[in-house]
């Protein structure tokens, strides 16, 4: 064969197979996603060109096969920012999510990157609306992280607690405690899906998850003891509620919180119950007693928001209720788009 | 095809005497030999880290060793001018190319192979330790991942092989130590190359020219982290036959590709 006739050769073999390769390509890009080979890539972040993401994602292409050795050092590295006391600064935020999107798979960075948004950073400022933004920020990375692993309940748990503990959200808590429990997890879960449905108040449904922690353990005495207060205090309040005996139902909780004054629960279910008998000034009053008996009552002052909206009175800007409003707004926004 | 044999075998043989290549594999032995050592980084998932630090070693130096040796299979020749002498010989320049892509491959996969051997004995060895066979992560699934380990180290030789052709050609057009740096960047980028597919899409919002250039960059660049199944290792995922078929397949072709282009290259360089 002439050299000539050897390079066209060359050239149809290059071409040729250049043109067979691509659908190979296309069929093992698909296989991998389907099939569950892929590395974790955060694409959603890549194509909104989130900076830290982007930056993971070349640091991790550098790195070739060592980004779990990567991720470790950058943590290592958020430790020693930590303990210099840079702790609170923004690029150590940064160096944060970068760890989680270079170890997806990794929960600690998740559950303490979002811990820092929803508590270190939330204390660091006074303005409400940055308040709100920064739980925003908090659940969403609970939220990624539990994108990544979906079959572990630590993510879960901690969204849970977050929305429990820190928003005071106790629906949403419940929600997110109870997703958790599908997987192996500790049993006093259960108890503060409990405990959530109860500072609601819905004692109901705070008996129902206690019961379950009592048939799986008899020996709960936790359950045991918070089945008999509820049973014996708000039991009878809520029979009467839902028979439309409103003032009978104030009076039986009264009977409680003139024994313990600062009761959340007590003050709460007064509120609650003010609530249903279309008396928000009344329930007002209660649940702005509770949100100044416990500082870190949030949940009270959504609740002190939301009947001063309600009643049309000026709304104090609280983060809690800032948060919960915008989340209630996206999901309004997010049913009309779907009617639409 | 005998003088293509010949030329592999006295690049095999060359390629083991160089020193470079053995202080990379002597290191890279050490640190896949001592990879446990880095599960202290991560409490909690020692397994994780230890599959990861050793299969990324072996990938990492795998490439290393393809790279430089790759890059000067070539280059040394013509320097040394044994090239004219081999050249003299019947030997075509496709039979010189292809005697010194195999020869060089056997070096890397021999290398490969003791590396892959030594995170096999340090698995054996540490992985029960790591994993206690629970309830939820019962004892089968570690005969499970020595299986997809296999898998892992074979789809590595082939993405080496991939690598290997490309620092061939590019020493074939460059000098060896701009093809060295060609080789690397085009491997970097190949580890990126699902994101600039991502990148073209029409919902980025980037410009058509931008589209246009990000999705041929996409369609030329070799995918190299379909090689990469670690991620299902981790998460104890099955990696099934078919896709290590496909995989093979995918890199035989681009090896295919970069070695005709080679030859051509080579035809039209005075040597």
């Amino acid at each position: 064969m002439s050299r000539s006739a050897q390079k066209l050769v060359a050239w149809i073999v290059l071409i040729g197979v250049f043109i067979g390769l691509q659908p190979l390509n296309d069929a093992l890009s698909y296989n991998r996603l389907v099939l569950g080979y892929a590395r974790p890539t955060p694409v959603t972040k890549v194509l909104q060109f989130d900076a830290p993401a982007m930056t993971g994602i070349i640091v991790g292409a550098m790195m070739g096969g060592f980004r779990e050795v990567a991720a470790s050092m950058l943590w290592m590295k958020t430790h020693s920012m930590w303990h210099s006391g840079e702790g609170t600064k923004w690029d150590h935020l940064s160096l944060m999510r970068m760890t989680t999107l270079l170890d997806p798979h990794w929960l600690e960075p998740w559950r303490i990157t979002a811990w820092h948004c929803a508590y270190n950073l939330y204390v660091e400022t006074d303005d409400p609306k940055e308040q709100a933004r920064l739980l925003d920020m908090g659940v969403n990375v609970l939220k990624e992280g539990i994108s990544w692993n979906p079959d572990r309940f630590e993510l879960y748990f901690e969204l849970g607690w977050t929305y429990f503990d820190k928003i005071r959200d106790y629906p949403e808590a419940a929600r997110w405690l109870a997703a958790a429990v599908r997987f192996e997890h500790p049993e006093h879960i259960e108890r503060l899906i409990a405990h959530a449905w109860e500072r609601l108040p819905d004692m109901e449904k705070a008996l129902m998850w206690y019961d379950y922690c009592i048939k799986r353990r008899p020996s709960d005495h936790t359950a045991k003891g918070a089945t008999i207060t509820i049973r014996e205090r708000y039991m009878p309040a809520e029979r009467l509620v839902q028979q439309r005996r409103y003032d009978e139902a104030a009076e039986a909780v009264q009977q409680y919180l003139l024994v313990y004054p600062t009761s959340t629960l007590g003050l709460h279910m007064m509120g609650y119950v003010y609530e249903q008998a279309h008396d928000y000034e009344k329930a007002l009053e209660y649940w702005s007693l509770a949100a100044e008996t416990l500082a870190l009552n949030h949940y009270a002052r959504y609740k002190v928001a939301e009947l001063c909206e309600r009643l049309g009175w000026p709304v104090p800007e609280y983060a809690s209720h800032i948060y919960m409003r915008e989340q209630e707004l996206r999901k309004e926004m997010a049913v009309t788009h779907e009617v639409n | 095809m005998r003088a293509i044999f010949r030329v592999a075998r006295a690049t095999y043989y060359e390629g083991w005497r160089k020193r470079f290549l053995n202080g990379i594999l002597v290191f890279a032995i050490l640190i896949i030999g001592s990879s446990w050592v880095f599960t202290y980084l991560q409490p909690g998932a020692e397994l994780k880290m230890l599959i990861d630090v050793g299969l990324g070693s072996i990938r990492f130096f795998g490439m290393l060793i393809a790279v430089f040796l790759g890059s000067r299979l070539v280059p040394d020749e013509i320097e040394k001018r044994t090239i004219y002498t081999l050249l003299s010989k019947p030997v075509t320049r496709m039979q010189f190319l292809l005697g010194k892509f195999f020869g060089g491959l056997a070096t890397v996969v021999s290398n490969m192979a003791l590396m892959g051997l030594t995170f096999y004995i340090v698995f054996m060895i540490k992985a029960p330790q790591f994993a206690q066979p629970t309830e939820d992560s019962p004892a089968y699934k570690m005969e499970f991942m020595y299986e997809n380990i296999a898998k892992a180290v074979l789809l590595s030789f082939f993405e080496m092989a991939v690598v290997m052709g490309i620092a061939v050609v590019a020493s074939v057009v460059f000098s060896w130590i701009l093809a060295a740096i060609f080789s690397f960047f085009v491997y970097f980028t190949g580890q990126m190359s699902e994101f600039f597919g991502h990148l073209a899409d029409p919902d980025t919002g980037a410009s058509p020219v931008a589209r246009v250039v990000l999705l041929t960059v996409y369609r030329v660049l070799p995918h190299f982290e379909n090689f990469d199944v670690r991620e299902s290792i981790l998460t104890d995922v099955p990696v099934i036959w078919s896709y290590v078929g496909m995989t093979i397949g995918m890199g035989v072709l681009y090896i295919t590709i970069v070695l005709a282009l080679g030859y051509l290259f080579f035809n039209q360089r005075e040597v």
